[in-house]
């Protein structure tokens, strides 16, 4: 792994922060709840659905892989509606992960987001179902929603190939793997493949989606992933000392 | 083989699939109109012209070659592993990748553009079986003549076999379909319709409603199961060929209907095997009641 540098000029790093991101964030929040509404809604089998949108507009969800899509986009001068589908599918992606990451067979997580975890609402056959059925979705309403005035075809190819990279078995399911069996150096490899992974594949295709460039795109690779890695450190600390505390 | 050309009488045969009421059934399916296979075929003839063992068999030989590159062992190496496990599995009868290469080349498409395209399918169906077979889902010990992944590679490796097939598929289809042979417009629409038909419109509903039961789930789950692959598989083979929108629809009905009979031969060879062995162990029950008890 190459140094990690964030070079992408952002108007934050001048000495008073003039961005900002916390009014940025929460309105994209906003925007990007009523599209996930709207791109999963309950038709039959009703169950399916239910279960779907239990983990996809959980109340405690940050958001984080939509918008950096949508930032990375704009900050190489795209419009944003060419970026709202993609965050949309990154987002269900997302949440397709998390909930197989939390059955009694893989991490055992009973809650997620400040709510009970799917499978223990929904059982595992219900929680391994919805996961599978939210990852093609993703790539669905990708290729319906995406205006193609704005994208052309060979743009959306190529964010189809980087989201289905970053979920596959070179990206989070290697990551997951590896936070299973443990093993030499397994923890960086871990950090790097799961939240590393997102956040960059969510730079990633908000870069695709403007046009930009193709050292612009490994840029914002190693802007997402180290963004990513730090989310995951954190976390990890934040838990430790929660466990610390309550032993 | 379940499904022959050669059987295929002229002229072209008529299914009637049962319509339901719309508080049964998701509503495209009350329009199902009865399915003619209408498509220009040599077998229609008396004598038996198109030898489809030989195509099928050099054709699978072609796919398992495409897979075996197209799922290399590489680190990690237990999930590459898992997942070869199930998609070179032998038993593995690749009707999936062998119906898109047909439907492509019956529309004057170049095998060469189908190929990537037919290998994804199967890594989309081993996938779902992977999951299907788990103990909370079928929980079925074996597949393909061979344990079940779980079985083999335990619960968490086969979930996630599964979860790293699928996008492995979609991945395999963007970076190896030659763009010379296919716009990419029309290789979005095959990604756009392999979506569509794994999801929750396609065969996840369809176990999920195999979990469920319920009320006339039998038809649905036929449907959504295989019915959805081979529908699925057709169309994707036609539109890389640039068949046209009503081409596509008849594919779409020949595809469902070839999965549909699949998955009905299926069950009835099933039950028989289960009869048989409900008989046999009756049999044998009687048996050694006569003999303890004279």
């Amino acid at each position: 792994m190459s140094k990690t540098q964030c070079s992408l000029s952002v108007s934050s790093q001048s000495k008073t922060a003039q961005f900002d991101l916390k009014t940025y964030w929460t309105t994209l929040i906003g925007e990007i709840n009523q599209e996930l509404d709207r791109a999963v809604p309950i038709q039959y089998p009703d169950k399916i659905y239910e279960a779907m949108r239990y983990s996809v507009l959980a109340k405690g969800a940050k958001r984080s892989p939509p918008v950096m899509c949508v930032a990375a986009c704009e900050l190489f001068g795209g419009n944003r509606l060419a970026a709202f589908p993609t965050a949309c599918a990154l987002e269900m992606v997302h949440a397709a992960s998390l909930i197989h990451d939390d059955l009694p067979c893989m991490d055992d997580d009973p809650s997620r987001r400040g709510q009970p975890s799917n499978h223990k609402i929904y059982g595992v056959d219900m929680a391994i179902l919805a996961g599978d059925a939210l990852f093609p979705l993703g790539f669905s309403h990708i290729v319906s929603q995406t205006p193609s005035d704005l994208v052309p075809e060979q743009r959306l190819l190529r964010v189809i190939a980087e989201i289905a990279r970053a979920v596959g078995s070179k990206g989070m399911a290697a990551g997951q793997f590896l936070d299973l069996e443990g093993g030499p150096n397994a923890v960086e490899f871990v950090q790097e493949k799961k939240f590393g992974e997102m956040g960059e594949c969510s730079a990633v295709c908000g870069g695709l989606l403007a046009g930009a460039t193709d050292d612009e795109i490994q840029r914002l690779r190693r802007y997402g992933r180290a963004v990513g890695v730090l989310y995951q450190v954190v976390d990890d600390i934040l838990e430790a000392k929660i466990d610390e505390e309550q032993v």
